[in-house]
């Protein structure tokens, strides 16, 4: 599905990433872990196409196709989501509009006709249901006043509704309760298919006992420097980075 | 020939009242305001008094397809066509009449070149205790071509009583006609009283307006102007709060684009305590338009516990695109709560992406940004009618389908 190989980004002259290479496939869940400044939020913003970033060399394929000539709304068209480690508030825009302009959007690149109102609130409320979210969020303005938790459940709400081929969640644990986590975590899995994949980028091993990746990758410097099975992440919950870092530092 | 020498050989032919006579003589000898005049230092009215206009109608019969393509669809209306009140609806507890000459307290001269020249106008009485469930809709429209006209208008609303109204000027054809629009309200002891500007005029369109409203205590009063079209527009609205408890509300939207302006000034006279004024414009500017803002509060000695605020908040959207804005306030009282601020900005780079990373065509997001930004003072008008033509009206403008139904 998403195929990276050799990727150099970074802001202004300012080089973060130094050569990624990775592969995602359908059905796989995928974790990224490292140190803070490794690069993890970089790598999911080139991917969402942060027009901040400048991409310096090498590419991304995204189901066959050259992902980094595509603007952010075409890629979300083609199934690519983004869960904002720092999700934006948008006043005067209720949620169920802001999500409704945003499957008639995609749908409009798809060559759909807008989706009739009342199936589109059915879907809401399932998806609501999911995600253990009240009544009345609906009319709330765009993230506006919301807690952090809310925040991040708005952001997997979405990823519900848009059904995205590659969910990247950016943080998705930061700012969650022990309750929220859970929740967040049980309505991505229950999202999960043969047909999907997910990216998963966290600090901390605790997301991962509730999303379970095949497999964990380590970003280091602008680089992938380890990758393995669920395992690794339990190793680095238990022994740090600084095992792997330091052969990283010395090569 | 300028406007002023137009009015000239007008006024020489003019049968009126001595009394009228002198102001119009006095205008001539003192011309239009220039830019040199403290209140007209932003907005130039040099390139729209240099031409020469039509000051008497020769109007054509309007048919009622015209009325209804502008009509907001209520049943009350009022309607004029070149000046004449063509129609009046019957209203249990409100009289209707043409224009009456009415003494006003307003000196300036735009407003004296009103008195002067004015012909035409209503003069509506709401009764005490009546309440007028549904809006009363004013339509001016005008079939002469290049006209200069004048509108005098009064209400009085008695005390107890609640009305809302919808007013609309509209050139029918796209030549570049002027209207001196002049609007007295009086609101009783607790009365409410709602007033909306739909201000979408032809591109060529010339419109100067002037509002007084003067309320007495417990009364609630709102003007909300919208500005769509037109190629100038200027707005004086003025409130005086004579009893306590008053509460004075200002809405304002202007979506701009081209060559156009508009020009809010505002004025809050506290006269008495405990009471309070909301003030909330927002401007967005597009190509090169350019948009003026003057926002003034005065609280007199004895007006204590004071609670004013005002805030006008502007979008640039275009690179020569350009606002002024000046809050003036005069606080003569110890103890009140005044607050003003104005913001002039661009649209959040970061909220662009986030609504674009979500599928959000970058045109479309723009579009939703600065309606969420406008939508604030759309919110705080209560007839739905108003709402929904306001919403239309901007995505209109900003060249987007957006459907907020939902």
């Amino acid at each position: 599905m998403l195929q990276i190989k050799n990727l150099k980004a970074g802001i202004e002259d300012n080089q973060i990433l130094k050569g990624i290479n990775l592969e995602v496939k359908a059905g796989e869940v995928h974790a990224i872990m490292g140190p803070n400044g490794s690069g993890k939020s970089t790598l999911s913003a080139v991917i969402a196409g942060n027009e901040d970033y400048e991409v310096e060399g090498g590419n991304i394929t995204f189901n066959g196709e050259d992902l980094l000539e595509l603007n952010p709304e075409e890629r979300a068209h083609n199934g690519v989501f983004l869960s904002f480690q720092y999700p934006v508030e948008i006043p005067g825009i209720s949620v169920s509009n802001f999500i409704k302009t945003s499957i008639s959007e995609k749908r409009k690149a798809q060559g759909l006709d807008p989706i009739p109102t009342k199936d589109l609130l059915k879907m809401m409320r399932e998806k609501m249901e999911l995600l253990n979210i009240k009544k009345g969020y609906l009319s709330r303005n765009m993230n506006e006043g919301f807690s952090g938790g809310e925040k991040k459940r708005n952001e997997i709400f979405q990823m519900a509704m848009l059904e995205p081929k590659l969910a990247i969640l950016d943080e998705t644990d930061s700012g969650l309760d022990i309750d929220a986590l859970r929740i967040v975590a049980n309505g991505v899995n229950k999202l999960k298919s043969a047909d999907n994949a997910t990216i998963v980028i966290t600090h901390y091993q605790r997301l991962l006992d509730y999303i379970v990746p095949d497999f964990v990758h380590v970003l280091y410097n602008g680089r992938i420097i380890k990758s393995g099975g669920a395992e690794l992440a339990h190793k680095l919950e238990e022994k740090g980075y600084d095992w792997i870092t330091k052969e990283a530092d010395k090569q | 020939m300028s406007l002023i020498e137009n009015l000239k050989s007008y006024s020489d032919k003019l049968e009126v009242t001595a009394e009228r006579k002198e102001i119009l003589n006095s205008f001539l000898t003192h011309g239009f305001p220039t830019t040199k005049d403290e209140e007209w230092k932003y907005t130039s009215l040099k390139k729209i008094v240099s031409n020469e206009y039509a000051i008497e109608n020769t109007g054509e019969i309007i048919d009622s397809s015209t009325i209804e393509k502008y009509s907001l669809g209520f049943d009350n209306k009022i309607i004029f066509s070149d000046g004449k009140l063509i129609n009046t609806p019957e209203i249990k507890g409100v009289s209707i009449s043409s224009f009456s000459n009415f003494e006003s307290a307003t000196t300036d001269s735009i407003s004296q070149l009103n008195k002067a020249l004015a012909q035409n106008g209503f003069t509506i009485t709401v009764n005490k205790n009546t309440v007028v469930e549904n809006p009363i809709e004013i339509l001016f429209f005008a079939t002469t071509k290049d006209n200069f006209s004048q509108y005098r208008n009064l209400i009085s609303v008695g005390d107890n009583a609640e009305v809302k109204f919808v007013e609309r000027i509209q050139n029918l054809n796209d030549s570049a006609s002027m209207v001196n629009h002049f609007t007295q309200i009086h609101c009783d002891k607790n009365t409410k009283v709602e007033y909306n500007k739909i201000q979408n005029n032809t591109a060529e369109s010339r419109l100067i307006d002037t509002v007084n409203v003067y309320q007495e205590q417990d009364s609630t009063c709102a003007i909300n102007t919208l500005i769509f079209g037109g190629s100038f527009t200027r707005n004086n609205l003025n409130f005086e709060q004579n009893g306590s408890n008053c509460e004075s509300n200002m809405n304002g939207i202007s979506i701009l684009d081209d060559n156009q302006l508009a020009d809010n000034h505002t004025f809050v006279d506290h006269k008495s305590a405990h009471c309070g004024s909301n003030e909330m414009y927002k401007g967005v500017y597009l190509g090169r338009s350019k948009g003026v803002f003057n926002g003034k509060i005065m609280v007199r000695p004895d007006a204590q516990k004071i609670d004013a605020f005002q805030s006008n908040n502007n979008l640039l959207l275009s690179e020569n695109s350009t606002i002024d804005s000046k809050p003036q306030l005069e606080i003569y009282a110890d103890d009140v709560k005044c607050s003003h601020g104005c913001t002039i900005g661009q649209l959040d780079e970061k909220a662009l992406f986030y609504m674009r990373s979500r599928g959000i065509g970058l045109e479309e997001a723009k579009a939703v940004l600065t309606y969420a930004f406008a939508s604030e003072a759309i919110e705080n008008i209560s007839v739905e009618e108003v709402k929904l033509l306001a919403q239309k009206l901007l995505s209109q403008k900003l060249n987007v389908d957006l459907d907020f139904s939902l």
